[in-house]
């Protein structure tokens, strides 16, 4: 384990490096993600304006919601880079693929350390200032649960996402078209996560509930953190990094029956 | 080292049948059609023999190495190398192995040479002292030294394969696998990469097996050598045996010393007179080329003389079309 973390710190070392040799494209694409991100919210703030509330919600709480979303999954499109379906359906059509598989080594920590990119610290800074600045507004009634809480949300969040990337990579041994469906699930989710579920409709819920369990894990927690209740209690919002990091296990043991599958067919 | 009995790999392709009702009915039942990449292969490679494995484009050599390596599971058949099944036990069999697939580098590729092959002293878990040997090494046979520093993408192609071979090699693999290694090289850097497989071979007793378009390579590197064509093994064995089984007629090259009108000979055909060199051929087993030359000599005065073996291009031309001939 120690070791295998050793060389994967060692291959985001040479990751970085190797970045490092584009600086005026980093320095562009990390005020890009920035901007991109910081408008997005934007948008959403001059629409809320204008209602002062969604749902119930009030702008602070909104942004508590979003900004956790957008730091999680900055923090998890840095951390899972490799494991982005464009990336890592690349790597399969070129063959690169083949050439992990010949090295002695775990093959998610080769890919999870192919690649990281530093360009999205645009996106967690705005994501990370957004929700700090909710939660100063608010403000919040902090208690021992809620300190411990809101790293579990993050931790469940990134293992979450990162899921849905492994999940996409897999996808990619079959086919490359299918990307796209599964783009849908995993922006479109991170898009449904950073507003209060209960302004979907019935079947909308119930599809974040059951079949994608994305509720658990930003929209259950968040209510904790705002004293709202919760459903079926207060226990449901601690549920976030056990959803996450399940979909995640799910999702490395799905990949590993694609590797079979690819090593059957060839690409 | 390497067992290989009965191998087959069939690849099923959709096929699709043309207009607008084919594509619909390819979405609800699709049409498959099979391919016999590799077609129940058999051999037997030995600690530290050089084998070159030959073939048109499609005739299942890569397919072969692909499972040789464990990057494809065989459909039926089996494989053992040095007493692994190479995809099972991927991680330890792969410890002990080293490939270059032809245009593909396993180098990174922004960062320098240097980076990359220390990168590996960590994968491969190679001694420091080790490490320190073989790079010396490499780098003094290869000429790796002007671009060690260099980020990969910068390099030509000769240098990169010369890298590429290097990093294949540093953890003392105890078979190599080599995938077009000279392909799209000039003749100085094909002829580095060759020097340094038959050294690796001869001082390591690594065992190598590789494919390749280029006879030369072939003629410096091989004793051995096996030739696929539509996934199956049409020939097994030395080079020499391959010419003489295969070969086409020796050719004798005479420049006399004076100039003669006619200078045909009993047992070879003349081919062609110019000014005064003569180009004879005849048959191996008909004559032998000693008995030629004893023969012209006899008649004419002889300056200086050539014996030309068949090229093997020729030689393998004529085994891929014996072999249509045999199956239609």
């Amino acid at each position: 384990m120690g070791e295998t973390f050793t060389l994967y710190l060692r291959l985001l070392n040479l990751t970085l490096r190797g970045q490092m040799q584009y600086r005026a494209s980093f320095i562009l694409s990390l005020i890009s993600t920035g901007l991109i991100s910081l408008f997005e919210f934007g948008a959403l703030l001059l629409v809320l304006i204008e209602l002062e509330t969604l749902a119930g919600w009030t702008i602070a709480e909104l942004a508590v919601l979003y900004g956790l979303v957008e730091f999680s999954f900055g923090l998890m499109d840095n951390i899972f880079d490799g494991f982005d379906p464009r990336n890592f359906g690349q790597r399969v059509r070129l063959g690169t693929f083949d050439q992990m598989l010949l090295r002695p080594v775990p093959l998610i920590t080769q890919i999870m350390g192919s690649r990281f990119e530093l360009r999205r610290i645009g996106r967690i800074v705005i994501g990370f200032a957004v929700a700090a600045a909710g939660i100063l507004v608010i403000p919040m009634q902090w208690t021992l649960w809620k300190v411990v809480l809101l790293p579990m949300m993050v931790i469940g969040m990134v293992c979450f996402f990162g899921g849905l990337f492994v999940f996409g990579s897999t996808v990619t041994f079959w086919t490359i078209e299918s990307i796209e469906v599964m783009n849908i699930l995993t922006y479109g989710g991170s898009y449904a996560m950073s507003h209060p579920v209960s302004i979907y409709p019935g079947w909308l819920r119930a599809f974040l509930t059951f079949i994608v369990p994305a509720i658990f894990l930003n929209y259950y927690p968040t209510l904790y953190l705002l004293d709202r209740p919760l459903p079926a209690g207060d226990w449901v919002a601690f549920l976030s990094p056990l959803v996450g990091i399940g979909v995640l296990w799910l999702a490395f043991r799905v990949f590993k029956i694609g590797i079979r599958y690819y090593q059957s067919t060839g690409s | 080292m390497i067992h290989v009995r009965n191998l087959s790999k069939h690849f099923r392709i959709s096929t699709h049948s043309s207009g607008m009702a084919g594509t619909l009915r390819s979405l609800i039942s699709r049409q498959y059609r099979t391919v016999k990449a590799v077609d129940n292969i058999s051999f037997d490679i030995n600690a530290g023999e050089l084998v070159g494995y030959l073939g048109p484009n499609g005739a299942g050599k890569s397919t072969t190495l692909k499972m040789l390596t464990g990057l494809l599971v065989p459909t039926t058949g089996d494989i053992s190398v040095n007493g692994h099944l190479p995809w099972k036990t991927r991680k330890r069999y792969v410890a002990r192995i080293g490939a270059v697939f032809g245009q593909r580098t396993t180098l990174w590729w922004d960062l320098p040479v240097i980076d990359s092959l220390s990168l590996l002293q960590h994968i491969y878990r190679i001694p420091a002292d080790t490490y320190q040997r073989n790079l010396a090494k490499f780098t003094k046979v290869l000429e790796l030294s002007p671009f060690l520093d260099t980020p990969v993408r910068s390099l030509s192609l000769g240098q990169r394969m010369r890298a590429d071979i290097a990093a294949a090699l540093l953890h003392d693999p105890d078979i190599l696998f080599l995938d077009e290694p000279t392909i799209g090289l000039d003749v100085v850097a094909k002829e580095r990469i060759r020097e340094f497989i038959l050294q690796v071979n001869a001082e390591r007793k690594t065992t190598v097996l590789l494919t390749t378009h280029d006879l030369t390579d072939v003629e410096r590197l091989c004793d051995r050598v096996m030739i696929i064509d539509q996934g199956k093994l049409l020939f097994d064995g030395q080079l020499s045996q391959l010419r003489a089984r295969f070969g086409g007629k020796r050719e004798l090259v005479v420049d006399f010393a004076e100039r003669y009108d006619s200078a045909s000979v009993v047992g070879a055909d003349l081919v062609s007179l110019e000014n005064q060199r003569a180009t004879y051929q005849f048959s191996r087993g008909e004559t032998t080329a000693s008995e030629l030359i004893q023969r012209i000599s006899s008649q004419y005065r002889i300056r200086d003389l050539e014996v030309r073996e068949p090229d093997i291009e020729t030689t393998i031309r004529r085994i891929y079309e014996e072999r249509l001939l045999a199956t239609e």
